[in-house]
């Protein structure tokens, strides 16, 4: 009898828990890499095929929700997610179309990734023209975000598309290239998922080489000058990375340069052609870890990485294995801060006057705990109506320690917001798939044409099926 | 209550219970901010247990200790339904003391059985069955739970276990001739 009580009692509890589990807490919650934007989202769906994408954009238009486009998620904005929007997430429509060694050529659905073409064009001694330093990304979120790398010679992603097909917001499929449909090229690449879904590129590949790497120690009003004359003139070098210090005993001063350039003996390209897999990284992991609580950590982690870098002068390295660099020592995870990312572009000849102004900004800047600052080169490319490079620019990655709260949040935009202002004073620009902490004034002076690109948007998406943070944040 | 049926819904209390707290410190992930919430939750736990000991030591002597273990089965099934529902740490708290107290009714009255039942010259013996069979069930069930996680969420193994302890209540419940 009692028992008969207490199990009708339980099960009427049960059901309860389970309904208001369901109707409220059960819906998924998002993050991107930044950690700064968790987000319930409706649905998170599974891109396993052309079909179900397109029954995907179907159903939406129909009951009106909205969808959103992911990759790896390594955009630090929301730029792949929104509250309350269905999230695709198309790490699963990852197949190789069509592979033309001889024209090379390749075909991939947007999910593969960076590794997933290297594993299948090494090979046959071919290599990726323009890509990230890492290959974990996948094409898509690459061309949306049109990333650019060590590569000197190849401008932006955007430059080695030939065409990519896309299923618009109305449903339909359309082949888009410079000829076909040409007038949606320059929006969709660099377009952060807001003008469909990019069912499959065809990118042109080039030839896997061997480079030998050259590393040296440079002072940072030397860096302009070097670059222009030893790097840019000679047709050898073909990628190019730099450092400068965030140590504080030579912060902003002290840098190093390290340059792959086209080995002698091609021949021994066989040796170093296999494709090199992450190695143990529990060293490099404690000495970031080290710098991210101490000026004093800051100085022994650079002093380490310079040398080991110097010492590695000298080795060869083959294309491909260049454009898969390590990124599992750079993991981190705790509940109360997170790393974020800022690019900021600046044109070549401003280089020293930029460092200066910069370095003024941030010696006042006590606690903003800045790990790291890598410098690329990227060439004038003004194909997307969202181009970076107006002209030939370095880019500089800052690698930014912060906490995960409002406080956290107010406090990098307030200094983050400064070295945008500097950069923008030097005719510089910014990168546009982190965490909204510019102003939209700053948007706008960055990329001049940005309100084109949210009249083309609406023309193409009138009824905003495709959205994200970034969208919302800065169209409305 | 028999002997078989107090091993047997202690098996599955420790199933239930090794379900859950490896993946509840995942929750308290979720939703607790820093080391010192940890510690807090924790320590509320051991503190209630530690206060409430003396008082179960005297409840069980006077109400029996099948009462007791069956006011935690069910009080456990109850909690855990709560379980998924929690977004905020002042909640982990409180879900936290309560066990505490639970806790100790289970822990006290689990050591006043065996001790009652031991037979003074196996205690040993006993004993090492006793743990053999419990720990057996907790190894299964945390090492199944690991690849249930993976499929389901983690509310879902909260509703688990809160079957679980409803079905160790049931099987201490059902009458069966006194203690052998």
């Amino acid at each position: 009898m009692k028992a008969g009580l207490f199990i009708c009692v339980y099960a009427a509890l049960f059901a309860a828990s389970f309904y208001i589990y369901n109707q409220y807490y059960a819906s998924s919650t998002v993050e991107d890499a930044g950690h700064l934007l968790p987000a319930r989202v409706k649905e998170i769906e599974q891109a396993d095929g052309e079909e179900t994408l397109k029954e995907l954009v179907k159903q939406a238009n129909q009951i009106g929700s909205y969808l959103t486009i992911a990759g790896m998620q390594h955009s630090q904005g929301g730029q792949t997610y929104y509250p309350g929007a269905v999230m695709i997430d198309m790490k699963p429509f990852n197949k190789i179309i069509d592979f033309q060694p001889e024209k090379k050529e390749i075909t991939v659905q947007s999910g593969a990734t960076w590794d997933d073409i290297q594993q299948h064009i090494n090979p046959y001694g071919l290599a990726v023209k323009v890509m990230q330093s890492q290959n974990i990304f996948t094409i898509g979120g690459s061309l949306s975000v049109n990333v650019h790398g060590r590569d000197i010679r190849h401008e932006s992603l955007i430059d080695t598309v030939q065409s990519f097909r896309l299923l618009k917001p109305d449903g339909t499929v359309i082949r888009v290239s410079r000829t076909e449909n040409a007038d949606l090229f320059p929006y969709v690449i660099g377009g952060y998922g807001l003008f469909g879904i990019i069912l499959d590129v065809t990118l042109s590949l080039t030839d896997n080489e061997l480079y030998e790497k050259k590393t040296k120690e440079l002072d940072y009003r030397e860096y302009s000058r070097y670059f222009q004359e030893e790097v840019k003139e000679n047709r050898d070098f073909k990628m190019h990375l730099a450092r400068i210090s965030v140590a504080p005993s030579s912060f902003l001063r002290e840098m190093y340069v390290t340059d792959y350039t086209t080995a002698k003996d091609q021949q021994l390209l066989k040796d170093y052609e296999t494709l090199k897999k992450e190695r143990i990284v529990a060293l490099p992991k404690l000495f970031l870890g080290f710098s991210r609580y101490s000026g004093w950590g800051k100085d022994i982690f650079w002093d380490i990485q310079k040398q080991y870098m110097l010492e590695d002068n000298g080795a060869y390295e083959s294309r491909n294995n260049v454009m898969r660099s390590e990124t599992d020592f750079m993991t981190y995870e705790s509940s109360t801060k997170t790393e974020v990312l800022q690019e900021y572009f600046v044109p070549v000849d401003e280089f020293v006057g930029y460092i200066d102004d910069l370095r003024l900004v941030l010696q006042k800047e006590n606690d903003f705990n800045l790990l790291n600052i890598t410098i690329r080169y990227v060439e004038k490319s003004d194909q997307a109506v969202l181009s970076y490079a107006k002209e030939d620019m370095f880019a500089l990655v800052l690698l930014i320690n912060q906490g995960k709260s409002k406080e956290g949040v107010k406090k990098s935009e307030r200094v983050i917001r400064k070295m945008i202002d500097v950069t923008l004073k030097h005719r510089g620009s910014y990168y546009l798939p982190y965490y909204a902490f510019p102003s939209k004034e700053q948007l706008k002076t960055a990329y001049p044409r940005i309100d084109e690109f949210f009249r083309k948007k609406q023309q193409v998406d009138p009824d905003d099926r495709f959205t994200n943070h970034f969208y919302e944040e800065y169209s409305k | 209550m028999n002997y078989r049926q107090f091993v047997l819904s202690q098996s599955i209390i420790f199933m239930a219970s090794s379900m859950v707290f490896p993946f509840y410190v995942l929750l308290l992930r979720n939703v607790g901010d820093s080391y010192s919430q940890f510690g807090w939750a924790y320590g509320l736990f051991a503190l209630t247990s530690a206060l409430s000991y003396p008082v179960i030591g005297k409840w069980a002597d006077q109400s029996g200790d099948r009462t007791l273990l069956l006011f935690y089965s069910l009080a456990m099934a109850f909690i855990l339904l709560l379980f998924p529902l929690v977004t905020n740490v002042w909640q982990v708290y409180v879900l936290q003391i309560v066990m505490g107290v639970l806790g100790a009714v289970q822990k006290n009255t689990e050591k006043a059985v065996l001790a009652r039942r031991a037979d003074k010259k196996q205690v040993g013996a006993d004993m090492g069955r006793y743990h053999f069979w419990t720990s057996i069930a907790a190894a299964a069930a945390i090492i199944i739970t690991g690849y249930l996680v993976d499929f389901l969420t983690i509310a879902t193994i909260f509703y688990i276990a809160s079957l679980l302890y409803a079905w160790s209540g049931i099987v201490i419940w059902k009458k069966k001739k006194a203690f052998s």
